[in-house]
């Protein structure tokens, strides 16, 4: 009995004691929380948008995404020379340092795009075998890149290709895809102490990073916890167990902000929104959508400019063009529709339908938005019967020419390129699936513009390519999302103008 | 006794499987597993690559068959989404969800037990109806919602437990405390009911008139034989408390096994789901046989 007492006594006394050390400002602890799990360190083999930002902490690409204008500026590239329409020469910084103090040389360049390439099991080695004709030594700290054909978003991809250390990832018919899962030699301004899958990675400011464009962090310890369930992360954002969490609802973050205890900032995203038409006629016979009038008329009748404020909310605006105005070769001076479901009506009665026809609209996110889009549709006479499901279901009726109208949005998430958008979306329709316009000259002109290294010949193509589309209806280009965030009062943090989250610039206040 | 155990392992094995066919050919039609993995802004050429890689672009039965066949090969196959084997993540996360199930079951007798005696030592009483009161809004309750709940009183309100993670024993006690819960009315019920009946029994009778009576008669005599049934219960509800950890495991940030059944349906790593899913069905299974054998040792009706 006496020892069942010593042990309800001491459980009682331990607690009283606070058992929540939390780290902080005291410690140069930072922790942030992802929702989705942190599966590897290698971003190599993870295409997530965690991935990217991990991958940013602790490795370097050549390339980088500058945070103020969106440009690309070199990373671990020092300079780089456009020597043709096909090559390029890539000098490197001589005081890149991988993490176990080895210095960065033209070897593990040619030796990561080599892996990427031959490696089939590698994410990226389809998109980079895509362009990438060669990559060649040509001096201890320069490399040369020739491409198949003139290909300009090329510093995306050498922005999102990590360096690796020669050799590391195994030899030619021997890869090792796992060699850096679990613990990476990066090149990033962070360095990894300790990573357990899917609950936390522990981070440590690399203090012989070379500077670059992220520039040095100022913050020396960062934590990232996966912590599923955001009804928790904001528990724990109150409590002081974490700094930063994001994918924060407007409501949600605008109530923890009112508490006191938390910032809530709602920024600009790269994503937009848009409604695919099949003008085509992919679907079949009897698709009304193959007149222009009636994608015209589709394009009035949905009031975005409310939809944005009311529902996607923030800085979401309603937008007038197939990519988002802030990024490289969006060109904004093309046919307006704005918001007239008189002019609709109209419309439709002069295509052939004064009293509307019946539509099947596929979507897979933001249901409110697609139900606000179908009543919008319905009070001009077209009766939407919305299909909302899952994102692979839309995927498969469209593989199967079933879609004759879907609600899509597009990330590009730090990728600040017109290109990203438009090479899935207008590509050739016997290479992809996305492309509904029937117009070849749209893939011409939009996929067009990837294939030229001159900017002012890519902002043309650009240009005709966005007012053919305005003008033909192809799209009802919808509006930009918002990205929210949340922040414990002790840390200093900014979104960007893409909305992508860059944690290493985070200070305290 | 052997011939009752040997059907029931029939039983357990034959639902195991038909289970992995289901969510193998469910999993397969509802989510296009490449898809899922790459990401909803995934290049057509990462999640072609990703297709090809994995053999995605084959048929579902050539899929399962290979994936069952290795099972007889002692392989599990390989984790799509953590890129590593499914037995070491099974491996790495159990010890969470058992310690979750065991701590959450002790809670469940904690509660209902002594509430169970009380209710039953008073019948139709005020403390009667209390008792029920608890056990029905135990059980009304769900899960997650009561972890927000708990999270807000003992995290934030009175900060004792922490809010999420595994790293300490106090870590679980919140999560069990919710787990455990959902519980607590079927045993509350069951030591009410059983007490209720051994009191009126002859035994109790002949040892009240020996002069036993207050708690010395209801822990000595009566409780023992009322608890048999309870016990039973209680295998199953350990059980359930692997599968019902999902939840759980997801509020509180556990990383144990229900979350990674969670994370990979998510993220369609079908290998881990499967395997998974199987090994919930016969843990389940396992908890109701042992039930059976107990109850069939209990009362020789059920052998025949």
């Amino acid at each position: 009995m006496s020892k069942l007492k010593s042990l309800i006594l001491t459980l009682l006394i331990s607690l009283m004691f606070p058992i929540n050390v939390f780290a902080d400002k005291s410690d140069d602890t930072f922790v942030a929380a992802f929702s989705r799990e942190l599966t590897q360190l290698d971003y190599h083999y993870g295409t997530k948008t965690e991935f990217l930002i991990l991958g940013d902490m602790i490795d370097s690409g050549l390339f980088y995404v500058n945070r103020e204008d969106l440009s690309y500026v070199p990373d671990i590239a020092s300079d780089y020379k456009i020597v043709d329409d096909t090559t390029i020469d890539i000098n490197l910084r001589k005081n890149a340092k991988f993490h176990d103090g080895s210095n960065v040389t033209a070897d593990d360049v040619v030796y990561t795009y080599n892996f990427i390439v031959k490696n089939e099991k590698n994410r990226r080695s389809k998109k980079i075998k895509g362009w990438m004709e060669s990559i060649e030594k040509t001096g201890k700290h320069s490399v040369r890149f020739k491409s198949k054909y003139p290909y300009a978003n090329l510093f995306n991809d050498l922005y999102r290709i990590k360096i690796r250390k020669n050799g590391i990832m195994g030899t030619e018919g021997n890869w090792n895809d796992s060699a850096q899962l679990n613990e990476l030699n990066g090149t990033g301004p962070y360095k990894v102490v300790s990573f357990d899958p899917g609950v936390e990675v522990v981070l440590v400011r690399n203090d012989d990073y070379y500077g670059g464009p992220k520039g040095m962090p100022a913050i020396k310890n960062v934590i990232i916890r996966s912590i599923p369930d955001m009804g928790t992360q904001q528990a724990e954002l109150m409590s002081g167990g974490i700094h930063w969490m994001y994918n924060v609802k407007k409501d949600i973050g605008e109530a923890m902000a009112k508490t006191g205890k938390a910032d809530y900032q709602l920024g600009p995203s790269l994503r937009v929104g848009f409604l695919v038409l099949d003008a085509g006629g992919y679907s079949g016979e009897g698709n009304p959508i193959t007149k222009l009038d009636v994608r015209r008329a589709m394009n009035h009748a949905i009031n975005r400019d409310s939809i944005a404020k009311n529902l996607i909310g923030g800085p979401a605006k309603a937008v007038h063009t197939a990519c988002n105005p802030v990024v490289f070769g969006c060109f904004q001076d093309v046919k307006k529709y704005e918001y007239n479901p008189e002019g609709a009506k109209k419309l439709l009665a002069k295509a052939g339908y004064p009293n509307g026809f019946d539509l099947d609209l596929w979507s897979y996110r933001d249901k409110e938005a697609a139900q606000a889009m179908a009543e919008d549709l319905g009070k001009v006479g077209i009766k939407v019967n919305l299909k909302h499901g899952k994102l692979s279901a839309l995927n498969k009726a469209r593989k199967n020419r079933e879609i004759r109208a879907y609600f899509g949005t597009w990330g590009s998430t730090a990728s600040p390129d017109t290109a990203t958008i438009s090479n899935i979306h207008w590509r050739d329709p016997a290479k992809g699936d996305r492309n509904l316009s029937g117009n070849p000259k749209v893939n011409e002109l939009m996929l067009g513009a990837e294939q030229t290294l001159d900017v002012e010949k890519r902002k043309s193509l650009y240009a005709q390519g966005l007012k053919l589309i305005a003008d033909q209806a192809y799209w009802v280009p919808l509006w930009s999302y918002s990205e929210g965030v949340l922040s414990s009062k002790s840390i200093d943090f900014k979104l960007d103008p893409d909305g992508y989250p860059r944690l290493w610039n985070i200070t305290w206040k | 006794m052997l011939r009752f155990i040997a059907g029931r392992l029939i039983v357990v094995l034959s639902v195991g499987l038909t289970l992995s066919i289901v969510t193998f050919f469910l999993l397969n039609y509802v989510i296009d597993p490449a898809q899922a993995i790459a990401g909803e802004d995934a290049l057509f050429e990462e999640i072609e690559q990703i297709r090809e890689q994995y053999g995605f672009d084959r048929s579902i039965t050539v899929r399962y068959f290979e994936w069952f066949s290795g099972i007889f090969k002692g392989d599990l196959g390989i984790s799509y989404y953590w890129n590593k084997p499914v037995i070491s993540l099974l491996i790495d996360r159990a010890p969470e969800t058992i310690t979750l199930a065991l701590m959450s079951v002790s809670v469940t007798i904690l509660i209902s037990i002594p509430l169970g005696i009380l209710a039953a030592l008073n019948p139709n009483s005020l403390i009667d109806r209390i008792a029920l009161g608890i056990a029905v809004t135990a059980q009304a309750v769900p899960n997650f919602w009561l972890g927000l709940i708990m999270i807000l009183i003992f995290a934030l309100a009175i900060p004792i437990f922490p809010v999420s993670g595994d790293k300490t024993f106090f870590h679980f006690v919140l999560p069990s405390i919710v787990l455990g819960a959902s519980s607590v009315p079927a045993v509350m019920r069951l030591m009410r009911t059983g007490l209720l009946d051994v009191i009126n029994a002859d035994f109790i009778r002949t040892a009240r008139s020996s002069g036993f009576y207050g708690w010395r008669l209801v822990f000595n005599h009566a409780l023992r034989n009322a608890l048999l049934p309870v016990v039973s219960v209680l295998a199953v509800q350990l059980g359930n408390k692997f599968g019902g950890s999902v939840i759980t495991e997801s509020v509180f940030a556990i990383n144990g096994l229900g979350r990674l059944a969670l994370e990979s349906i998510l993220g369609a790593d079908i290998p881990t789901v499967q395997i998974l899913v199987f090994v919930f069905a016969i843990i389940f299974l396992f908890f109701n046989l042992l039930a059976d054998i107990l109850n069939a040792y209990l009362d020789p009706r059920l052998r025949l």
